[in-house]
């Protein structure tokens, strides 16, 4: 069953079209990665989904409803999409523990130790609750990202975003986040990745979406979409991107 | 050496005065110093509106008070509103125009600490559901506020040294009290030397105590 399903989705920035026309599924437990060249509008496209920017037109349908609707309750529609982002964005002046507990007390106002139990329990699953009371800017690029995802699946969400989770770390803290996230795969965690890292493609997705200037270019298995060769376009980006 | 004792027991007997005048320097001092943080904290958050009008507003409020003498605004209320059949006293004229005048260099400092924020955080706020004003109250302003501390306690210690040309307007503080005794004593050189010594003293205090909190409020690992 779709739980997200976008249809002919347009951004446009002046006379620019960032995104022309997207159209997607994700099912329930599905896992899907977009990728694409620099500029071809994939992080716009994560942020027009849960309307942290508004599209311009078209329909996304998430869990049934369409959220582009001015009635929608946009925020209600974001507490129930976890977004993790390249640079962690871990509040600075909270330590890991409130980072966690932070939107459990104050957007779904669980009592406060009913939201240390859900964060610790989080925090553990992603083996990070001996680092509790630690700050941000003690903790490493790896770390830092493993309390994002923990922050994330404490909301308990539908889906999780990711808008690509490696590119600030570096190889060795790259295989840990691969790691995690590819357990949340197999744990049938619905995931939307945007990433350009050919690694994390293939161990977390079932299908990737595959952008260039604001189109779905293609939607196809990775290896399939690596076996295109002779596709100037897709050889272009993998070959480019190494 | 000698010459003191007379002076030490003219301060003695002007004692009741003096320690008058003190009290209301630091009543002074702490009431702006609370309300221009306040003040400064909503000036600063009309600073981040989504509305150009506001924002715009907010801009000139601060340039204004920033870019024009304190006193001129003291004035201004005290000379002026009378005219307009409005009298008060010069003790709410003093917090009215130093909160004014010290919420805007608070909003400003606010304001550069705000850039200095990350911006992905904010982002990743709104990402998790919180609405704007969440945003602002959860994140924003607490980090701007402790990345604020040395400004805003440096604008504590200015405070307590500028509250002394309220005395131009009829508020009579410690520093207008000394001046009585100066003018009373003849002892003019002694008397401002230990003037300047309390207002050391005053602001060493502030001093001691803005370090401690800084150190307390910094931001680990980011100061």
């Amino acid at each position: 069953m779709a739980l997200l399903e976008v249809k002919d989705l347009v951004k446009t920035y002046g006379d620019r079209n960032v995104l022309d026309g997207v159209s997607f599924v994700l099912g329930e437990g599905d896992a899907k990665v977009i990728m694409g060249p620099s500029g071809c509008g994939k992080s716009t496209l994560l942020r027009c989904l849960n309307r942290l920017i508004e599209p311009t037109s078209g329909a996304i349908i998430f869990d049934g409803q369409d959220v582009t609707r001015p009635d929608v309750d946009v925020r209600a529609l974001r507490s129930r999409i976890g977004f993790v982002f390249q640079n962690f964005a871990l509040y600075r002046h909270l330590s890991v523990l409130e980072n966690v507990t932070l939107a459990l007390t104050r957007l779904k106002h669980m009592p406060k130790r009913e939201a240390e139990e859900r964060a610790l329990h989080e925090l553990d699953r992603m083996d990070m609750a001996g680092k509790r009371d630690s700050y941000p800017a003690a903790l490493s690029g790896g770390q830092s990202q493993r309390v994002a995802i923990a922050r994330a699946l404490a909301m308990d969400p539908r889906v999780l975003f990711f808008d690509e989770p490696t590119s600030a770390l570096d190889p060795i803290m790259v295989r840990e986040v691969v790691t995690l996230i590819n357990r949340l795969y197999l744990d049938n965690v619905t995931i939307l990745c945007v990433t350009h890292d050919l690694g994390l493609a293939k161990f977390i997705s079932d299908r990737v979406v595959f952008l260039d200037r604001g189109k779905v270019y293609a939607e196809d298995r990775i290896e399939n979409l690596l076996a295109r060769e002779s596709d100037p376009v897709i050889d272009e980006f993998f070959c480019g991107d190494g | 050496m000698l010459d003191d004792v007379p002076f030490f027991a003219d301060l003695v007997s002007y004692g009741p005065q003096i320690l008058r005048g003190l009290r209301d320097t630091i009543l002074l001092s702490v009431t702006i110093t609370v309300t221009g943080l306040i003040g400064g904290v909503g000036v600063f958050g009309l600073a981040l509106s989504q509305n150009k009008a506001v924002r715009f507003a907010t801009q000139s409020y601060i340039s204004l008070f920033i870019g024009t003498p304190l006193i001129v605004f003291l004035f201004l209320l005290y000379y002026g509103l009378p005219s307009l059949g409005v009298t008060l006293s010069p003790f709410t004229i003093a917090v009215f125009g130093f909160t004014l005048n010290v919420a805007a260099y608070n909003a400003r400092y606010l304001t550069i600490a705000y850039k200095g924020l990350e911006q992905a955080e904010l982002e990743s706020a709104r990402a998790q559901g919180f609405s704007r004003f969440q945003v602002f109250r959860l994140i924003t302003a607490p980090q701007s506020l402790r990345m604020s501390v040395p400004a805003l306690t440096n604008q504590a210690i200015q405070n307590v040294k500028d509250s002394s040309i309220v005395f131009l307007i009829q508020y009579i503080e410690f520093f207008a009290q000394m001046q009585e005794v100066a003018s009373r004593t003849f002892l003019f050189f002694k008397t401002y030397a230990f003037t300047a010594l309390v207002y050391l003293l005053l602001v060493s205090v502030v001093v001691l105590a803005a370090r401690r909190l800084e150190r307390r409020l910094a931001i680990p690992g980011i100061g």
